[in-house]
């Protein structure tokens, strides 16, 4: 067991000096969950391609200095590596002013780590996605091109339209996972990697149960195959967030310069009509991870264990595209509803189109 | 400002902002939709047939006041053919049910039904008072728990009747699905969803006819019906899980009020996709859950008010029970290892857990799964994951003048860490 784990109330200072062993556990941790990515036999294959979504978060910076690093062993040993990243950066800022800063922290990850390709897309690329129902957002399809208004005040035009804050962030993350899988799809890559640690896999367990979206959950947390037909992973699933904090100050040179950090309590607003589920969830979290880590973790392990349902007719949620068993989809008709005339005035009107629950009860509020 | 017509008949003055979806309604409109969604999760469960006799676990407090007052009325409009029978338990504590007591005695009254109030007494022989001069007042707590566990279905059984409904609302099932969550116990989980509890196998079945109902809109209803309840707070902290999760469950409902319903949905979905393996054992070796639904405290039930509970112990408890398990599977990662200091000499071994289970093969959590079987007790045939149910040991030892000690705690003995150091307590000065 690692040094933080035992004695979490252990002073900064301790760490330090403890920083050389605590750091090869952050990266033991880490790759051990990248066992199949190891470079195997002496036949020379071609290097498979793997997504990497950098937030400039503490966790996908961390990520990126171990593979990166990770790579370089590979390269030393066997002249070859068995994986390459492309990285890519969502851009979820609307102001062109903050858009100028992240493109300017991106060289810096170019520089730092120049072995990998880089791209940068704005979210408003996700407007031009054709596997979304975009009639149920009530916005036009993508291909009838409205030349006066630009994708970013489409988005600003959506995100606004949206009946709630949980719902405008709920959609911002559906979009972000969709955008992230068509790249990874045209640029041929097999699987993504996630940089969510623990602590943000038990809170998106929470949040995810909070928004009625408890289906989901087998495709949420767990590495493996998911229903985009794309490989979902997650190597820090093993690592506490403020283990990567500290992680990212001990590297040398530290990755603080790289990393924009976004503390839950900075979006817990007075008014709970701005706060989100998922800050309530972070905030949590957060506080349980202090005292708690083992019941951190122990959510995670939980809910990996729930199993996709096998055998039933599935259809795609026409927003986040999971799949959702027939006759389970909206918000209506299902027992707590309590409400018999509501699905059946629903279907009448012939287009019935496939919501997942979560994402009707997002949309309607 | 000009009056708020009633969303639904659009006639009255809207007075009342529904807590479940904000809707404006007038009273009589609100009172209607209230009884109707309950008629409509009655008959979309099919909960009831004609001719049951069924009975209402009555504490005098809101939430089982207002499910008699509401199955009354729907029993009557929609000529359910029910026969209702108000059951009260009476632990025997000097002073502490009197008033409740007084207020199920009302309703009985007011609404016509049959009441029976059972006491520990007479279903186990010993009030709870004379626990406390047998033991002294330490550890009463879990004999109280395990007592009440089954003292609604033993009281059922002994009017003859198969079914008993219980007031536990939709806060009450949100709650208990996040703490399970939070506690990694998806058996539970699962069960904690169904709204009838007990199989063909079990003698009584219990349910939750107001499942889908929030709290406030109960508080609303009591309120508006003007119904005779018996409002108390529990001076108890709750079990550091389950206080968790409740507070979870209030800010949620802050900031998105469907957001209750929609934890309850998760939880019904998420019962589907626990895997068969895991429905019949908790992750955490060593703490072994019964599969019985009966014996279970599901959701939210009150101390017992004769002791409070520590807070935030459970969670401790748990986070050390983990880092156990971590720690031993972790031994052989190539790491330096530093086992915390102190950590052997404060084990909190189980009482009476057999030793193969405590030094057992390493086992990671959730990896290895055993199945636990379901049989009855020896003693008294009530449902047990043991050859003696836990009422039984608990009764074998007092009856001996002695606390027993070999005795495996489930989880669901909120209390049991407590217990168990009130026990070892016990033990040195017994001795
Ligand atoms: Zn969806
Ligand atoms: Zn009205
Ligand atoms: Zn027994």
């Amino acid at each position: 067991m690692a040094v933080v784990d035992v004695a979490p109330s252990d002073e900064p200072l301790q760490y330090f000096c403890k920083s050389k062993c605590f750091s090869q556990y952050v990266t033991t941790k880490a790759i051990k969950r990248m066992e199949t990515y190891r470079v195997r036999g002496s036949i020379a294959k071609a290097a498979r391609k793997l997504l990497f979504p950098l937030s400039f978060g503490p966790s996908s910076a961390s990520l990126l200095y171990i593979l990166d690093q990770h790579l370089q062993g590979q390269y030393d040993r066997m002249n070859r590596a068995a994986y390459e990243l492309i990285v890519v950066h969502i851009d979820l800022n609307l102001e062109a002013a903050d858009r100028k800063q992240s493109s300017e922290l991106l060289d810096q990850y170019k520089s730092r780590f120049p072995r990998h390709t880089y791209s940068s897309l704005g979210l408003e690329d996700a407007l031009l996605l054709d596997n979304i129902d975009w009639t149920a957002l009530n916005m036009p399809e993508p291909l009838q091109n409205d030349s006066k208004n630009t994708g970013m005040d489409k988005l600003q035009q959506l995100v606004g339209s949206m009946p709630s804050a949980t719902s405008k962030t709920d959609v911002i993350t559906t979009l972000l996972t969709r955008l992230l899988v068509d790249v990874a799809k045209r640029n041929c890559c097999e699987s993504i990697l996630f940089a969510d640690s623990t602590t943000r896999l038990a809170e998106k367990t929470l949040t995810e149960t909070a928004k009625g979206r408890g289906f989901s959950l087998p495709w949420q947390v767990s590495d493996g195959m998911s229903p985009y037909g794309i490989g979902f992973n997650y190597p820090l699933r093993d690592l506490l967030k403020k283990e990567l904090v500290i992680f990212s100050s001990l590297t040398i040179p530290p990755l603080t310069d790289l990393i924009i950090l976004q503390g839950p309590s900075s979006h817990i607003s007075a008014s709970s009509k701005l706060t989100t589920i998922d800050d309530l969830m972070a905030q949590y979290f957060q506080s349980v991870e202090e005292n708690y880590p083992s019941i951190v973790a122990n959510v995670v392990r939980t809910s990996s264990k729930l199993q996709p349902l096998s055998g039933d007719e599935t259809a795609a949620c026409g927003l986040c595209g999971l799949p959702v068993a027939e006759g389970t989809d909206g918000i209506d008709g299902w027992g707590g509803d309590q409400n018999s005339a509501s699905r059946a005035s629903e279907q009448q009107d012939g287009k019935h189109k496939v919501l997942c629950y979560g994402c009707s009860r997002s949309i309607n509020g | 400002m000009a009056p708020v017509p009633c969303a639904i008949c659009k006639t009255s003055r809207a007075l009342i902002i529904r807590p479940k979806n904000h809707q404006k309604l007038c009273k009589g409109c609100f009172i209607t939709i209230f009884e109707e969604e309950i008629h409509h999760t009655v008959t979309t469960t099919k909960l009831f047939s004609r001719g049951d006799r069924i009975a209402i676990g009555a504490s005098g407090g809101k939430d089982s006041t207002v499910l008699a007052s509401v199955l009354k009325t729907l029993n009557e409009r929609y000529n359910y053919g029910l026969e209702l029978v108000l059951l009260s338990i009476d632990e025997g504590i000097k002073g502490y049910r009197d008033d409740s007591l007084e207020t199920v005695k009302r309703n009985a009254v007011q609404y016509d039904m049959p009441l029976k109030i059972v006491g520990y007494d007479e279903l186990y022989g010993w009030t709870m008072d004379q626990v406390v001069e047998a033991i002294g007042k330490k550890g009463n707590c879990t004999y109280c728990g395990v007592f009440r566990r089954q003292a609604l279905d033993r009281g059922a059984k002994m009017l003859g009747i198969k079914h008993v409904v219980t007031g536990h609302n939709a806060d009450d099932v949100a709650e208990t699905i996040l703490m399970n969550l939070l506690r990694g116990d998806l058996p539970r989980l699962a069960r904690s969803t169904s709204i009838v509890t007990g199989d063909e196998s079990s003698e009584v079945r219990r349910s939750k006819p107001l499942k889908y109902a929030y709290e406030k809109e109960i508080v609303l209803y009591a309120h508006h019906k003007k119904l005779d309840y018996f409002s108390t707070e529990c001076l108890y902290s709750p079990e550091a899980f389950r206080g968790s999760a409740r507070s979870l469950i209030k800010n949620l409902e802050r900031v998105r009020p469907s957001a209750i319903l929609d934890v309850v949905r998760s939880g019904e979905d998420m019962a589907k996709l626990v895997p068969e393996a895991v429905t019949g054992i908790s992750h955490c070796k060593s703490q072994k859950v019964s599969l019985s639904s009966a014996d279970g405290e599901e959701e939210g039930a009150a101390g017992c008010g004769t002791n409070g509970r520590s807070s935030g112990g459970e969670m401790a408890d748990m986070e050390k029970k983990l880092q156990e398990d971590e720690e031993a599977s972790s031994r052989e990662v190539e790491i330096t290892s530093k086992v915390p200091n102190g950590v052997n000499g404060q084990r909190h071994d189980r009482i009476g857990a057999k030793p193969e289970s405590r030094n057992g093969v390493k086992r990671e959590p959730g990896k290895k799964l055993t199945r636990q079987t379901l049989g009855t007790c020896k003693t008294c045939g009530y449902m047990s994951s043991q050859d003696i149910c836990k009422a039984c040991m608990l009764l074998e030892g007092l009856n001996k003048n002695r606390p027993k000690m070999e005795i495996e705690i489930d989880v669901e003995d909120e209390e049991s860490s407590t217990l168990r150091r009130k026990m070892e307590g016990l033990a040195l000065t017994a001795a």
